[in-house]
């Protein structure tokens, strides 16, 4: 059936056409295909501070001031203006350069004192009380020595802080410490937010801390989970389910993998259950995990039972990645709107595009190993924003995508078309100077989309110089 | 006639001309066909309560196949002895080589 993808044809359609059951989301977003951020403003003029991310509500933008001891929060607004004459067909007036016509300030608080620093990589937001989660700490100390029952090679930090902060004000509720510790707070890896659950995963000792964030706005500790990496047999004897018969023959082969053993990454599965990511140190440190062997567990922590365990070589556990990907990435107290971030396992493109993958690899153990490398899931690391929905826009996911991350510079506009024919060009985003960049230098650029409004800033890093900010709206 | 349908265009004027609206004081001869069971082999147990699943489909499936790995040990045993009553889960004796 013909369906007008015309605005106005749509509206109407809405009013008189219930969409099939269980579609509203999908149907409202839709009109994400009209309102489209085409308008590029290059280059405003905004202080020179780190901007993080918008939350995931679309209430407040999280920058950080350049010394990285202060955190700025900011409400976005719409840029207005008017004008007196009949016919308003002009250009956007100065003002429209300017950062504050499209934020207001909203808090500012100094987090960081002396010689610690706001680990800008990260932060975590509770939607549900406008929470936000940030981190201090001090000068990371390599080849420290391992001493306390420390991991050896892992590096130190004297001091590493957690506060709590309610983003309306500014109010710094809570704060937790840890000492002379390591906790991976580098895009949020180290750090998985659950409800009002909290892991945080000491790497130097090797302890999943559980922090409860109660609604009075304080951290509490629920449990802490030392895995005991070099008492192996403890652990094989709690996942004895699979591994006992098999491992009869291959224990001893492959003993000295198992007991070099580290807690690598953490997620909740759900309130009791956490998916425990290990491997050796050496494949921590080297960051290249494609040569080292990792392994899963399933562990209820109720019970204090590992439930499953898996080499990262497991096709079952690539079945259930494939077939189950949402259940890695979502949690229950999540609002509406972000179950819809496009997966391949609620979205067919993305499937497809998985499928792809598979049928080039050169070998599928390969593949296996590949895709589950993206397993254990970080929290909030990816945008809900709906222009990055592949059933209504298809993009180069190497030059944008909905995950968090800065990415080499590109002096080509990235374009977004739409998935739905006539397959056209609705919007580019332009990262950059308008001209281009003159110099060569290595850049990168990182995106920041709001969750719902046609709005997104897209900033530009040179080394050394003050990072270039462009604004891309619908007009 | 005083018809439910009133002075509605029709394209047939004499479509509807058969239709008696209900009079609330003729009692209507018609009653809903009602169906009996005529067997109670899939009633549902009396003591049976219906909840939701605590455990979301992928942890499920996690717990599920532990058990069923589990599972193979205990019939291949059983499968030797039929005759054998008790239910005591045994240890296999062979290795068996399971994969992931």
């Amino acid at each position: 059936m013909f369906r007008s993808s015309n605005v106005a044809a749509r509206v109407f359609e809405r009013q008189i056409r219930t969409p099939p059951p269980g579609t509203s989301v999908h149907s409202a977003r839709e009109f994400y295909e009209n309102l489209v951020p085409s308008h590029t403003i290059y280059d405003i003029e905004c202080p020179d501070h780190f901007f993080r991310k918008f939350t995931d509500d679309g209430q407040f933008l999280i920058s950080f001031s350049r010394n990285q001891q202060e955190l700025i929060v900011y409400r976005p607004r719409w840029l207005s203006f008017s004008c007196r004459e009949e016919d308003c067909n002009h250009d956007l007036p100065p003002k429209a350069r300017r950062f504050d016509s499209f934020f207001t300030q909203q808090s500012c608080v100094s987090l960081a004192s002396s010689n610690e620093l706001i680990f800008k990589d990260f932060f975590l937001y509770m939607e549900s009380n406008q929470f936000g989660i940030f981190t201090s700490t001090t000068p990371p100390i390599h080849d420290a020595p391992a001493f306390e029952g420390a991991i050896p090679g892992v590096p130190l930090v004297e001091k590493i802080t957690f506060y709590l902060i309610r983003l309306e004000n500014g109010d710094i509720l809570d704060k937790k410490v840890f000492h002379n510790d390591f906790v991976n707070l580098s895009h949020n890896m180290g750090v998985f937010l659950y409800d009002n659950l909290l892991a945080i995963v000491s790497l130097r000792f090797q302890t999943i801390h559980i922090l409860q964030i109660r609604e009075s706005g304080n951290l509490v500790d629920v449990r802490a989970i030392g895995l005991f990496c070099r008492e192996d047999d403890e652990l094989f004897l709690n996942s004895n389910a699979q591994r006992i018969h098999s491992l009869k023959k291959k224990f001893f082969f492959h003993f000295q993998d198992y007991v070099d053993l580290i807690i690598w990454k953490v997620q909740f599965l759900d309130r009791h259950h956490l998916l425990i990511k290990f491997g050796s140190v050496d494949g921590w440190l080297s960051r290249n995990a494609d040569h080292h062997p990792a392994f899963f567990a399933v562990y209820n922590m109720e019970t204090t039972e590992i439930v499953a365990f898996y080499q990262n070589s497991s096709e079952e556990l690539y079945q259930f990645f494939e077939q189950f990907c949402d259940h890695f990435h979502v949690a229950s107290g999540t609002p509406l709107y972000m179950r819809f971030i496009s997966s391949q396992s609620n979205n067919i493109h993305a499937l497809e595009q998985l499928k792809s993958i598979k049928a080039k690899a050169n070998s599928f153990p390969q593949f296996v190993k590949k895709m589950l490398g993206s397993v254990a899931y970080t929290c909030q690391s990816q945008s809900p924003s709906p222009y990055f929905d592949q059933s209504l826009f298809r993009f180069d996911e190497k030059l944008i995508s909905a995950t968090d991350r800065n990415r080499l510079s590109t002096d080509h506009p990235i374009k977004f078309i739409t998935r739905r024919r006539p397959c056209t060009l609705k919007f580019k985003i332009k990262p950059g100077p308008e001209a281009g960049n003159a110099d060569t230098r290595t850049k990168r650029i990182s995106f920041l989309f709001h969750p719902f409004l046609p709005l997104a800033l897209s900033i530009q890093q040179t080394p050394y110089l003050q990072p270039s900010v462009n604004i891309h709206f619908r007009r | 006639m005083g018809s439910l349908f009133g002075d509605w265009p029709s394209f047939d004027p004499h479509n509807f001309s058969h239709f008696r609206p209900s009079d609330p004081s003729n009692t209507s001869k018609m009653t809903p066909t009602t169906y009996h069971p005529t067997h109670s082999r899939t009633l549902p147990p009396p003591d049976q309560v219906i909840t939701t699943e605590a455990k979301n489909i992928l942890i499920r499936n996690f717990y599920r196949r532990t058990e069923e790995k589990l599972r193979p040990k205990r019939s291949a045993s059983e499968l030797l002895n039929p005759d054998h009553g008790s239910k005591q889960p045994r240890a296999s004796a062979s290795v068996t080589d399971l994969s992931d």
